[in-house]
C-alpha cells in the first residue's frame, strides 16, 4: 500500500485551506476535493492521511465521501464523464446518450474503463438544461449533444 | 467611454452589466458602475441598507421566496458576535440555471451584493457554497473575489470603513439536499449534507450553531440594484405582493430556450411566445412545470392564463419556486415526466425521515411497476395516498417536494395516467 502525501503545492494549499475556516472540520469538503485532484480517487491511503492531518475519523471522512456523487471512493479514470438524465435532458434523449455511450465503450455506469482511460456517470440536472442534452467532461460542459457528438467527443479524449 | 460599457439599471436590476464584454474583470465592472454602492454603503448606518431591502419587499429567490427583510430583521445585531453570511449558489432544482447564468458573466455582482449584505447585517465571515458541477464558475468566483482582496474591498477594515468582511468561494459536491438551507450548513461543516430541524431557523442558530443568514445568488445580487436606485423604483416591477424583477430559466421546448430577466407577475405565455419565441417546431404547447421540478404541472389551458408571480401561480394550484419553466409540447408524454421526476427525488431523498426515505422508493416502485405492465388503474389512487401522507412532517421540504408535482399530475393528466397503466398491461 502505497502512502499518500499532498505534494508540495497542495501542502501550501492545505494550509491556506484552513485558514478560510472557523475550525478544521469546516474545511474538509476543500481538502476532500484538493486530494482527489492530485490522487482522482479518495483511496483507504487518501482517508487515513487526511485523517492523520485533520484529526478527523477515518469513519467520518467515510461517510462525507459516501454521500455526495462527485467525491469517489472507488478508482476512477483520466477522464470522467458525467451525462445528465434528468427531465429536459431526458426530453432530448439524455438517457439515450448516456445508454448509448456506456454501449459503444462497453463500459459500466462508474465504472473505469480498462484501459483507465474513461469514467461514465449517470447525473441529475446539471444546471445547464437551456443547452440539453448535455454532459461534463473533466469539468467542462458539453451541450446539445447527439449520441454521435457525444461519442465523437469522448473517442478523441487523451 | 462608450454606451456600450455603461450599465444599463433603467431595463434590468439583476443582467444589467450583462451586455459589456468582459465584465468579469473587476475594473470593467468598476468602470460601468460596479462597486459604487458598496462605497456608498459604508457611509451609511447599517440598518437603514436593512430598511430599504425590507421596503422594497425582495423576495428570497431559492425557491421559498420568504421575503429578504424580514429575514435580515430576526437576526442579531450585535455586530461583534461571530455570524456568518451564506449564499446559496447550489442552484440543484432541475431546471434551474439562473444562478450559474448570473454569476458566470458578472461575479462581482455578487460579490458587491455580499459586501453591502454582509455590512447591513454585521456578519465578520462569508461564504458562497456553489455546487461541486459548477466548477468553472467556482474559479471564476474565486478570481473576483480575490481581486476583490487586492483592491481591498474585502478583507480588514475595508476602504477605512472599520468593518471587516472575509469571503470564501466553497465548493459542494453534487447533492441536491445541499441545496437545502440547512443541509447546506451541514455541508459547510464540513458532515454529510443532512438537513436539520427548523426552529431553530439559521438566523438564530445556524452555521457552527451560530447565527447565520442564507440567501440566495439572485437574492444577494438584487442588493446593489435597490440601493442604488431605491426600494420604491424596485416596486415598480411586479406586482404588490411580488415586486421586482425576476431571472427565468426557461428550457424544453421551445425555439431559444435560456435565462431572462422580466418583471414578476408578467403572463407566462408571454415568456413563451415573445421572449423564447414560441413552442419549437410550431407544435401545440402541452404542459408547462413552472417554477422547478418540485412545482405541480399545469396543463396548456391553465399555462396561458397564469401570471408568474407568487400568488397567481399559488392561486392556480402551483408555485414559482426558483423560475425555472421546463415547457412541454404535443409529442410528449407526461408519464415519462413522472417517471423522471420520481426517480430524482428517491436518489435524492438524504434517507433521515421515514415518510420521505419510504414514500420516494415506494412512489418510484408503483410507477415502475406500472412501467412493467403490472400495474392497475388503483395505483393512480395509491400514488397519490403515498405522496399524501408524505407531507408536511418531515424535517425539510424535500418531502413535500417530491409529493407536491406527483400529486398535480395525478390531478392535471389523470386520464393519460390511466391510457398508460393500461396500455403498459397490454403490452407486456
Ligand atoms: C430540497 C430543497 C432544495 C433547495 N435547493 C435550493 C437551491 O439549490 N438554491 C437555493 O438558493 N435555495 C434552495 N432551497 C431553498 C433554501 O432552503 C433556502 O430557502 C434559500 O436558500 C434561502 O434563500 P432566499 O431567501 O434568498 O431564497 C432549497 C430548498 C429545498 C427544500
Ligand atoms: S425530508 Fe427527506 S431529504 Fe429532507 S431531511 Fe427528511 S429524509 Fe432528508
Ligand atoms: S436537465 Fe440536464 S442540465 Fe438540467
Amino acid at each position: 500500500m502505497k502512502k499518500f502525501e499532498f505534494n508540495t503545492a497542495n501542502k501550501k494549499k492545505y494550509q491556506e485551506l484552513l485558514t478560510h475556516y472557523d475550525d478544521i472540520q469546516s474545511a474538509l469538503m476543500p481538502v476532500l476535493h484538493l486530494a482527489q485532484e492530485q490522487h482522482s480517487w479518495l483511496s483507504p491511503e487518501v482517508v487515513a492521511h487526511i485523517s492523520e492531518l485533520m484529526g478527523i475519523p477515518e469513519i467520518k471522512i467515510n461517510e462525507v465521501i459516501s454521500f455526495y456523487d462527485m467525491f469517489y471512493d472507488h478508482p476512477t479514470a483520466r477522464n470522467v464523464v458525467q451525462v445528465c438524465t434528468n427531465i429536459t435532458c431526458s426530453m432530448f434523449g439524455g438517457r439515450e446518450i448516456h445508454k448509448g455511450i456506456l454501449d459503444h465503450f462497453q463500459l459500466h455506469n462508474m465504472r473505469p474503463s480498462q484501459d483507465g482511460k474513461l469514467y461514465i456517470q449517470k447525473m441529475e440536472c446539471l444546471g445547464a438544461c437551456e443547452m440539453a442534452p448535455c454532459m461534463r467532461i473533466n469539468n467542462i460542459y458539453e451541450g446539445h449533444l447527439t449520441l454521435k457528438t457525444a461519442v465523437q467527443k469522448l473517442e478523441v479524449l487523451p | 467611454m462608450s454606451i456600450a460599457n455603461k450599465a444599463d439599471y433603467q431595463n434590468f436590476t439583476l443582467l444589467s452589466y450583462h451586455h459589456i464584454p468582459s465584465v468579469h474583470h473587476l475594473e470593467i465592472f468598476e468602470e460601468a458602475g460596479g462597486y459604487e454602492m458598496m462605497k456608498k454603503c459604508f457611509t451609511l448606518d447599517p440598518e437603514k441598507i436593512k430598511e430599504e431591502v425590507k421596503n422594497s419587499g425582495l423576495r428570497g429567490r431559492g425557491g421559498a421566496g420568504f421575503p429578504t427583510g424580514v429575514k435580515w430583521g430576526f437576526f442579531s445585531k450585535d455586530r461583534n458576535q461571530r455570524k456568518y453570511l451564506l449564499c446559496n449558489a447550489d442552484e440543484s432544482e432541475p431546471g434551474t440555471f439562473k444562478d450559474r447564468y448570473l454569476l458566470e458573466i458578472n461575479p462581482h455582482i455578487l460579490v458587491e451584493g455580499m459586501i453591502i449584505s454582509a455590512f447591513a447585517l454585521g456578519t465578520q465571515r462569508g461564504y458562497i457554497y456553489i455546487r461541486g458541477e459548477f466548477y468553472e464558475q467556482a474559479m471564476i468566483l474565486e478570481k473576483a473575489v480575490k481581486d476583490a482582496y487586492k483592491r481591498g474591498y474585502l478583507g480588514k477594515n475595508i476602504l477605512g470603513s472599520g468593518f471587516d468582511f472575509e469571503l470564501v468561494v466553497h465548493r459542494g459536491a453534487g447533492a441536491y439536499i445541499c441545496g437545502e438551507e440547512t443541509g447546506l450548513i451541514s455541508s459547510l461543516e464540513g458532515q454529510k449534507g443532512r438537513p436539520k430541524l427548523k426552529p431553530p431557523f439559521p438566523a438564530i442558530k445556524g452555521y457552527r450553531g451560530l447565527p447565520t443568514i442564507v440567501n440566495n445568488v439572485e437574492t444577494l445580487a438584487a442588493v446593489p440594484w435597490i440601493m442604488r436606485c431605491g426600494a420604491a423604483a424596485y416596486k415598480k416591477w411586479g406586482t404588490e405582493k411580488s415586486p421586482g424583477t425576476k431571472l427565468f430559466s426557461i428550457s424544453g421546448d421551445v425555439n431559444r430556450p435560456g435565462v431572462f430577466e422580466l418583471p414578476l407577475g408578467i403572463p407566462l405565455i408571454e415568456v413563451i411566445e415573445k421572449h423564447c419565441e414560441g413552442v419549437r417546431e410550431g407544435n401545440k404547447l402541452k404542459a408547462v412545470i413552472p417554477g422547478g421540478s418540485s412545482a405541480p404541472i399545469f396543463t396548456a389551458e391553465i399555462a396561458k392564463e397564469v401570471r408568474m408571480d407568487y400568488e397567481d401561480i399559488a392561486q392556480k394550484g402551483s408555485m414559482l419556486g426558483s423560475g425555472a419553466i421546463i415547457v412541454l409540447d404535443e409529442t410528449r408524454s407526461i408519464p415519462d415526466i413522472l417517471k423522471w421526476t420520481l426517480e430524482f427525488y428517491h436518489h435524492e431523498s438524504c434517507g433521515q425521515c421515514t415518510p420521505c426515505r419510504e414514500g420516494t422508493g415506494w412512489m418510484e416502485k408503483i410507477f415502475k411497476r406500472a412501467e412493467q405492465g403490472e400495474g392497475k388503474l388503483s395505483d393512480i389512487e395509491l400514488l397519490d395516498k403515498v405522496a399524501f401522507n408524505m407531507r408536511g412532517r418531515t424535517i425539510c421540504a424535500l418531502s413535500d417536494a417530491a409529493a407536491m408535482p406527483t400529486q398535480g399530475i395525478i390531478k392535471a393528466f389523470r386520464g393519460e395516467l390511466e391510457s398508460y397503466i393500461k396500455i403498459q398491461m397490454k403490452n407486456r
